[in-house]
């Protein structure tokens, strides 16, 4: 062995050993999606991003336990209860159980007079308290009578009752046996929300798998629960999307390397095609992890998509060898092509490594670095880890002289008008092109979403897609701004035009409230002195409301309510969800239930200073800015590619035969797709760039020039094994029951089987009769 | 002759006695349940008096109940206001004209007044399934003067009634007695007409 040879493998090697142990203690994967954001987001999408990643809705967990009589799930539903409350992974756990909230209770009974929006002044004068005791009277002798009762001493005014939708909502399922249940009473209704965070899948399915082991024991033999909610979504889309993965993944590879064994004949040959790309997924991650901290997720799924082609490098090297030549001469004769072809995707990519958008940036330094070190690896290393001799068992392709080229002659002008067809047609389509609405992508079952809407119109559950906002710098301003929304969308009730929302200063006022609602209490002699002139004529004992008397002396003098003295109750909660603080500052969140004609409401709120906020569309909108970032820089990267093809090539014309046929394929592609009913999503739009990537370099080897028959031959092989891999690759993921995978797959099956078909008629020297 | 004229002497006395004898039994939940179903509809005048030690004298209302097969039951109160209560399926209707303010809600969204209004309703419907939702059922006395103890099971409940006693003669209720548990008593005296 040659020193230089043994000093390249051991560069490289150490290169590798490098990249592992630096990734081994540095590597962070996370799924923050604000790094997805466009820096142009607005505070209603980083809003939006932050609610769907850690809200409150986020985290629910809808549960129905069914399969039993009404005592069993309701024993159940109380078992299940418990045990949630107890396990710590959830933070609130309610199945209408009226008792569960004594601490509750008493946290509005101790501060009745901060928080009842009906203090004021006027409600403690004789004439008031008059009217208070008459009906409290009433009150006595209706079907209420024993419920009133109980409070009536304390407060005769009437400011718990005031309070009591807080945490018993008037519209809330129905009670069986202490605990909700459908409204055909077949199943027990429970609602838990997790301690961790929305995104958090593997906390998610702790949770979740938490939940179906106490529900085991809490109900053992029969039942049935039935799990809804954002993290159980997201779990079973992991769960499939794992399984499936793994399946399709073993798949493929099984016929990639039937494939390259069938071609080359040497398992040594097979093993060094995935060195390459080995090489390059270490690479590039470890580019990402140092450039930019972390790595996320997408770009690690998406970053092995656009590094695909890669593998791809090896076969155009081991297919193009002569018989007996060292792979050093292979590269170079053909070594300027595979250059072009590793430097056509690294300009692709480069124009999107400079993207604002850090998620983009990412991608694109994964694809530059990922690509570039496997250019280097087939290169450098593989000639000098390989024998010479190893390329020589190699299937030789069938020698076609003649009838190949005719045919491929004969098809050029139809492959041509054809292209020019499917581009009139994707233009004339343009408008509808694109399916911004990434429910439509996602693997749950129609089952599953029939569920969650059910489950979610039994327990009143918010719609999740409509809220107004209200901003300020501080929290107490926001406070305060709450309030006054709570106005103003009480006004939007009694008008028909919602048919309820939830506002964070009904659980905490702002202390300013609190305030005013102090210092309208009076004095305990004067209050003594009015109630004792109200009490004259009634049929009350004049010491029947002594409690009253203390509760008001006590409320004057006490202190006002503040987050700590909420903490650790539903209330608290509810502060938490509704009033967020983030860098735009301080905003109460008021989600809505039943809006009609949310577009004149959100006129309306505008008009009023207020942010009408319809999370769907505005998630819509989000990754319609998205997308178009990525076209932009898709657009860019091919306008690179097609002047360095000029200049590398010196000439247009050699330039045009390499890059309109690729881009003829994608634009029949994408008429392919729509003409299947597909719409494109930003998925496609990656797929398209690893389809126009690998098109690439069918174009380039094809459009090479070419000494001889065997020279023609050898480079048909080459192109031959990478498109039959990348079609077998792809084929698998068009099995796939997800979505999204099998939406990729069919993108780059077809791109790419139509990418090897025009390149051969219009790249191919064959194809112009040069033969 | 004379034995079996003694021998049928006793025989009549018996055949005489036995309704009575069977009466004198302990009524069973289900033999009370089976006669206060037999009623189809009933009217009724009440006075229902609240005892409270909040109250200089104790509260007195004066009305007419009224109730159909299946599950319509009405409470009008006449003095000292006007208001009419329907609970009709699962909807409760509260009507008072004296402050003409109406309600109407479903039983469900009021659980608590639910159980209350099922005490009455159920126990005149003789619908056993539905009390035992909502109370624990003890009975007592004889056919025709029999008393029914209904304790709550939901803690909704139990935290502010601790018993609600029926009193009645055959399929007739003739008193209702609610004792919560601020100590207060309510008790309504019913003369019932049943069809």
């Amino acid at each position: 062995m040659k020193p230089a040879r043994l000093a390249v493998i051991a560069l490289w090697l150490l290169g590798l050993a490098a990249c592992s142990a630096w990734l081994a203690r540095n590597l962070s994967v996370d799924a923050e999606l604000t790094v997805f954001l466009p820096p142009s987001t607005t505070p209603a999408q980083r809003l939006l991003v932050e609610q769907l990643r850690d809200g409150v809705a986020s985290r629910l967990i809808l549960v129905a336990i069914g399969d039993g009589s009404a005592l069993e799930l309701a024993g159940a539903s109380k078992e299940l209860a418990r045990r949630l409350r107890q396990s710590g992974l959830f933070s609130f756990v309610n199945n209408g159980d009226p008792t569960a909230f004594s601490r509750e209770r008493e946290i509005l009974s101790a501060n009745r007079y901060l928080l009842s929006p009906a203090v004021d002044a006027k409600r403690f004068s004789t004439a008031a308290l008059q009217a208070a005791i008459e009906e409290n009277l009433e009150l006595l002798a209706s079907p209420a009578g024993p419920f009133v009762r109980h409070t009536l001493a304390a407060d005769p005014t009437g400011e718990l009752r005031q309070l009591a939708g807080l945490i018993a909502p008037q519209d809330g399922p129905s009670l069986q046996h202490g605990v909700w249940f459908t409204r055909d009473a077949s199943r027990a209704l429970l609602v838990a929300e997790t301690r961790a965070a929305g995104f958090d899948v593997d906390a998610q399915k702790r949770a979740i798998a938490f939940m179906r082991e106490a529900f085991a024991a809490a109900l053992p033999g029969t039942g049935r629960l039935e799990l809804s909610g954002p993290g159980v979504f997201a779990s079973q889309m992991r769960d499939t999307i794992h399984a499936e993965s793994w399946r399709l993944s073993l798949l493929a590879s099984v016929l990639v390397i039937l494939i390259l064994t069938i071609a080359f004949r040497s398992f040594a040959l097979v093993a060094a095609c995935a060195l390459p790309v080995v090489t390059g997924l270490l690479v590039g991650v470890t580019a990402v992890a140092m450039g930019f901290g972390t790595v996320h997720g997408i770009t690690l799924a998406f970053g092995a998509t656009l590094i695909g082609e890669a593998v791809d490098y090896p076969s155009y090297l081991f297919a193009n060898a002569a018989p007996g030549e060292p792979l050093d001469a292979t590269l170079s004769r053909m070594g300027h092509t595979l250059r072009l072809a590793v430097l056509t995707t690294l300009l692709g990519a480069s124009a999107m490594a400079f993207s604002s958008f850090e998620g983009l940036a990412q991608l694109g330094m994964l694809t530059i670095a990922g690509v570039l070190a496997a250019g280097l690896t087939t290169t450098w290393v593989l000639p000098r880890l390989v024998a010479p001799r190893a390329t020589e068992r190699k299937l030789v392709a069938m020698n076609v002289p003649s009838l190949l080229p005719r045919l491929l002659k004969f098809v050029r002008w139809p492959a041509v008008a054809l292209a020019a067809a499917a581009l009139v047609f994707v233009v004339s389509r343009q408008e509808r092109i694109w399916d911004d609405d990434l429910a439509n992508l996602s693997p749950i079952s129609e089952s599953a979403k029939s569920l969650d809407r059910r489950l979610r119109n039994e327990l009143g559950a918010p719609d999740v897609r409509y809220l107004v906002l209200a901003r300020a710098n501080d929290r107490e301003a926001a406070l305060e701004r709450s309030e006054s929304l709570a106005g103003w969308l009480g006004r939007a009730v009694a008008g028909g035009r919602i048919a309820g929302f939830e506002v964070p200063s009904a659980y905490l006022p702002s202390r300013r409230t609190q305030e005013s609602r102090r210092s309208a209490l009076p004095e305990v002699k004067t209050l003594a002195e009015s109630l004792s002139a109200a009490l004259k004529d009634s049929n009350f004992r004049q010491d029947a409301f002594a409690p009253f008397l203390e509760s008001v002396a006590r409320a004057r003098s006490g202190p006002l309510l503040d987050t700590e003295s909420l903490s650790g109750s539903l209330l608290g909660l509810k502060v938490s969800a509704l009033l967020v603080e983030n860098r735009d500052g301080w905003t109460a969140v008021a989600p809505l239930r039943g809006v009609q004609m949310p577009e004149r409401l959100a006129a309306e709120a505008a008009r009023a200073d207020y942010e009408f906020l319809d999370l769907k569309e505005e998630s819509n909108r989000l990754v319609n800015a998205y997308r178009n970032e990525s076209l932009k820089f898709f657009a860019l990267g091919l306008l690179g590619i097609a002047v360095f093809l000029a200049l590398s090539l010196r000439s247009l014309a050699r330039a045009a035969r390499v890059l309109l046929p690729v881009l003829a394929a994608a634009v029949l592609d994408v008429a392919l797709l729509l003409l299947m009913g597909r719409t494109l999503s930003l998925f496609n739009l990656v797929a398209l760039l690893l389809v126009v990537g690998v098109g690439l370099n069918y174009a380039l080897f094809f459009e090479r020039p070419q000494e001889g028959v065997a020279e023609r031959v050898r480079t048909r092989l080459s192109v031959t094994v990478c498109a039959t891999t990348t079609l077998s690759v792809f084929g698998c993921l068009m099995l796939s029951q997800t979505p999204v995978l099998r939406s990729i797959g069919e993108t780059v099956f077809f791109g790419c089987l139509l990418s090897v078909l025009f390149c051969a008629a219009l790249s191919s020297p064959y194809a112009r009769g040069r033969a | 002759m004379r034995a079996p004229a003694r021998l049928l002497r006793i025989a009549g006395v018996l055949i005489c006695w036995l309704p009575q004898l069977v009466a004198a039994q302990a009524v069973a939940p289900s033999e009370l349940m089976r006669l206060l179903a037999s009623a189809e509809s009933s009217r009724a005048t009440f006075v229902e008096t609240r005892h409270s030690v909040l109250l200089k004298a104790p509260l007195v209302l004066h009305g007419t109940l009224a109730y159909r097969r299946p599950d319509r039951l009405e409470k009008h109160v006449l003095q000292p206001h006007d208001e009419r209560l329907v609970l009709e399926g699962d909807r409760l209707t509260i009507d008072n004209r004296t402050r003409a303010r109406k309600l109407t809600t479903s039983v469900a969204g009021s659980p608590a007044i639910a159980a209350m209004a099922e005490g009455i309703r159920a126990t005149r419907a003789g619908d056993l399934a539905a009390l035992e939702r909502h109370f624990e059922i003890k009975v007592d006395g004889r056919r025709e003067a029999w008393s029914m103890s209904l304790r709550p099971t939901s803690e909704q409940v139990s935290g502010y009634v601790s018993a609600i006693v029926v009193t009645g003669a055959g399929s007739r209720i003739t008193r209702f007695e609610v004792q919560e548990t601020s100590g207060d008593r309510v008790v309504t005296e019913i003369r019932e007409e049943i069809r």
